[in-house]
């Protein structure tokens, strides 16, 4: 019993990671209809460059992480601008390729400046852990897991309350009505852009305590993100939260009572069986013939 | 006025295939003559790479090129054509040659039982779908082993042989790929030139018009994915055997970027941007030494900036401002 | 809404109508675009339908060649189902189509469009292309030989070697329709093949479709140019809001009350 509480636990945190990450690709799917493969290369960032703020140039804690998320959301920005917005053939394949080559691209720049090594951060608090019939549960994990839910309900009263949320979401529904409306459709793209990555840099710095970072941890992390998005369903901000969480779990029972070495097949395995059997996931996605 | 433009048709189209005729023909010219002249053992071994690309890319570049089917896991079907020979020649001492067969058709067969749910889906779906299966053909490339030798490798893979002669030495392997190469391209040209080949066109014209005059696209996607998984296990074999060990490393998601990225660069849909590509991603770590270091930032830039500005790659970019500044 | 006069006229001449629809319906989000349609064409018949834009007749015309299924209803061909079978299936039992806004393939020249529309009545694979037999080599030939013969027919036999994107608008309707013609169809559906052509293109229009339908083939033609329907159908459908109107001769719905309301609205004074 013990064990089966320790992993849901880990499988919990891990879960919570995933649900912010899918959130990113959740954002940028809904508003355009794109998917950002370099998405889990921003995550990198934001993790990377939080740790060289704070414990390489010892800048407050408080300000790193805000330094951290600005500076991966304006890569972002000038990502759109430079690689998305200049494309002569906007088809999916070119599209997909962009952002393949976007995402080696930033993984190369990840190597060259912070090398081949991994790098860690100590815990934001130094809380003990909780006793929890045996198995022990992180200050840290429960501090993740508020974050996430409280980015969620931020993020959907965004896009469900405010103007410019909404403004978004009609652009991503019929980009002539938006523009006969009055919606800048080309600055709704880029504020999904920016919105996304900025998600994807918070991903990256609240994992920054519960694990080592090191210049390739965005592949993996990109598609676990976005097989959580698609369980719960594209475009669905609290679908991506649910899917995390569910794969998170998966994974961590996966792992623990068969085999670790085959865990991050467990992920693909589910993406791939997502992909045949329902694509649009738990929630349903946001129309599916676009791409 | 009828029966002259029968002929006339008739002469011109076989005068272009003349021309292709005539291209395979000088690259079979120059791949001989290459291996006279050619002392180096290093830069046959170079050339020996070209090859082995070039048949890797060739199926790949025909999927993306006319099926418009993005496939980000292709290395694992190099994989499986490598692997499936290397363990049944070294756990159980199968003849290379032997070996051929269940490598290809085991790669055909998972091609198959990949390929039929997947082509269901379209651009991104479908790229993350061979995204994925590309890395759990990865994944169990590393973790089984007990077979394949885990992270460490398989190593002892035995040398390609007829009679005495060792095909995989030096020269002998260069002239044994590359006449691959040439019946690759000859295979690939005659699909291209036939009825086969001109579905495949309208498919790459419009998927749309290409069901309404009856072509069965889906079918179509799965043997140009077959085929091209196929290619993929041909080049995998002929690697394996060159180097006698082979590692998961070999065939991870960087393998299948880099299978991209030399059709992307050639251009697609093309069988001369496939040798293209290949013959200039093969070349560029040679060129550049400190390369490693700089390895993904080049091939990211490459596959950006070329999607960007020249999407239908270098080949037909290039033609095309040799054809402007003719016409100018 | 059936009418009941064009079933008893098939019934008098003893042969099954060669394609036959039944309460088709078809809905996209929250719009009906289709609903409850029925009717009937036989044989050699060219039957026109018109309608305000809107009013269902492509989605009509998708819903036969095999885009989409209807949400209800069936599809007879030849008294065979086929509303649930993938398009080239039932380009292979005679159904071929054109599109709206052209759908050639601009990567091939103007024979090639024609050779390759006769996809469905040549049969070389995959490893016939690879050996390249005699008789493969023959096919090709042969194929040749009728994508020339019906490029012929239209007047682009001289054009053969253009690429498709080279030609003036009006030539790539033809050549859409050739493209059509190429897989030996029965039925063929031309969608506002006359949009974009001049006075004097429609008139050869008009003379290739009747040309077309004594070859034996039944047409299916969805048309705004009015002259141009009335002129070559036999029988007109009329479509408003996705339900059929009206139909008959083009006599019958030039005086249709009903027709003149829903084209030039309420309260219109009859002449």
């Amino acid at each position: 019993m013990q064990e089966l509480l320790q992993y849901i636990f880990s499988g919990l945190t891990n879960g919570a990671i995933y649900a912010v990450i899918a959130l990113g690709f959740s954002i940028l799917y809904g508003a355009t209809r794109l998917i950002n493969f370099a998405h889990g290369e921003f995550v990198m960032l934001g993790a990377l460059g939080l740790i060289s703020l704070w414990q390489g140039l010892k800048i407050p804690l408080a300000i790193a992480l805000v330094l951290a998320v600005l500076g991966v959301a304006l890569i972002g920005f000038l990502f759109e601008r430079l690689a998305i917005r200049t494309v002569s053939r906007p088809e999916p394949i070119v599209l997909i390729i962009i952002t393949v080559g976007a995402s080696i691209f930033l993984r190369g720049v990840g190597m060259l400046v912070w090398g081949k090594d991994a790098h860690s951060a100590p815990a934001f608090f130094s809380f003990a852990p909780i006793d929890v019939m045996g198995a022990k549960l992180l200050v840290q994990s429960i501090w993740i897991l508020g974050v996430v839910v409280a980015l969620t309900f931020a993020l959907h009263a965004f896009f469900k309350k405010t103007l410019v949320g909404k403004a978004m979401t009609a652009a991503s529904i019929s980009k002539k009505a938006a523009w006969l409306t009055g919606i800048p459709y080309e600055w709704m793209i880029l504020l999904a852009f920016v919105l996304s990555t900025a998600t994807g840099a918070v991903a990256g710095v609240i994992i920054t305590p519960i694990t080592m970072c090191s210049y390739d941890m965005g592949t993996l992390l990109g598609l676990k993100g976005f097989c959580s998005a698609m369980l719960g369903g594209l475009g669905s901000l609290w679908g991506a939260l649910a899917g995390g969480i569910v794969l998170g779990v998966l994974e961590s029972l996966g792992a623990g009572f068969l085999s670790s070495g085959y865990k991050d097949a467990i992920a693909f395995g589910l993406l791939l069986a997502i992909l045949y059997i329902r694509p649009s996931g738990i929630f349903g996605a946001k129309d599916l013939h676009r791409f | 006025m009828k029966a002259f433009t029968r002929n006339c048709s008739e002469k011109i189209m076989t005068q272009s295939s003349l021309h292709e005729t005539l291209r395979i023909g000088l690259l079979a010219g120059a791949v001989a003559a290459a291996g006279i002249l050619f002392d180096n053992a290093y830069h046959i071994q170079v050339l020996v790479f070209i090859g082995i690309n070039t048949i890797l890319t060739l199926g790949l570049n025909l999927l993306m090129g006319y099926t418009g089917q993005i496939s980000l896991g292709h290395a694992a079907f190099y994989g499986i054509g490598a692997y499936t020979s290397a363990i049944l020649t070294v756990h159980f001492q199968f003849s290379p040659w032997l070996a051929l067969v269940p490598s290809l058709g085991l790669a055909v067969l998972v091609a198959l039982i990949v390929g039929i749910p997947t082509l269901k889906l379209s651009g991104y779906y479908l790229a993350m779908g061979t995204l994925g299966f590309g890395m759990i053909v990865f994944i169990v490339f590393r973790e089984l082993d007990f077979w394949t030798g885990g992270s460490s490798g398989l190593a002892g893979i035995p040398s390609l042989k007829i009679g005495p002669v060792d095909l995989t030495s030096g020269r002998n392997f260069y002239y044994l790929v590359w006449g691959a190469v040439l019946g690759t391209l000859v295979v690939s040209r005659r699909l291209i030139e036939s009825r086969v080949g001109r579905a495949l066109r309208s498919i790459h014209g419009s998927e749309h018009a290409a069901m309404a005059i009856g072509v069965n696209t889906q079918a179509y996607k799965l043997q140009v994915f077959v085929f091209s998984a196929f290619l993929a296990a041909l080049a995998g074999f002929l690697y394996a055997h060159c180097i006698g060990f082979i590692s998961p490393g070999s065939f991870d998601f960087m393998a299948s970027v880099r299978m991209v990225t030399m059709v992307v660069i050639g251009g697609m849909a093309s069988i001369w941007g496939a040798l293209l590509g290949a013959s200039l991603l093969t070349l560029l770590p040679e060129w550049l030494h400190a390369f490693a270091e700089y390895e993904m930032i080049v091939y990211g830039l490459i596959l950006m900036l070329v999607m960007i500005f020249l999407p239908q790659g270098l080949l037909r970019g290039l033609l095309d401002i040799y054809e402007r500044s003719r016409n100018a | 809404m059936k009418d009941p006069e064009m079933h008893d006229r098939d019934r008098e001449d003893g042969e099954a109508p060669i394609l036959r629809i039944c309460g088709a319906s078809k809905a996209f989000g929250g719009v009906q675009a289709l609903e409850d349609v029925s009717f009937e064409v036989s044989q050699g018949m060219i039957l026109g339908m018109i309608g305000p834009n809107g009013a269902g007749k492509t989605t009509l015309f998708n819903l036969i060649s095999g885009l989409y299924p209807p949400d209800a209803g069936r599809i007879f061909f030849n008294e065979a189902e086929i509303q649930r079978l993938p398009t080239h299936q039932r380009v292979r039992m005679g159904i071929a189509r054109t599109f709206q806004n052209l759908a050639l393939f601009e990567n091939m020249n103007v024979l090639e469009n024609v050779m390759v529309g006769q996809h469905v009545r040549t049969r070389c694979g995959f490893w016939g292309a690879i050996a390249r037999t005699p008789g493969v080599r023959r096919e090709e030939a042969a194929c040749r030989e009728s994508a020339l013969a019906l490029l012929d027919m239209v007047g682009l036999a001289d054009q053969a070697l253009k690429p498709s994107a080279d030609l003036p608008f009006g030539w790539q309707r033809l050549l859409e329709i050739s493209r059509a013609l190429a897989s030996r169809p029965r039925v063929l559906l031309l969608d506002e093949p006359a949009s974009g052509l001049n006075a004097l293109e429609t008139g050869r229009l008009g003379d290739l479709i009747l040309a077309i339908r004594n070859q034996g083939i039944t047409i299916m033609l969805v048309e705004h140019d009015m002259s141009l329907t009335m002129s070559v159908s036999d029988r007109i459908i009329v479509l408003d809001q996705g339900r059929v109107l009206a139909s008959g001769t083009p006599e019958e719905i030039q005086t249709h009350s009903a027709v003149r309301t829903a084209y030039l609205g309420e309260h219109c004074e009859q002449r």
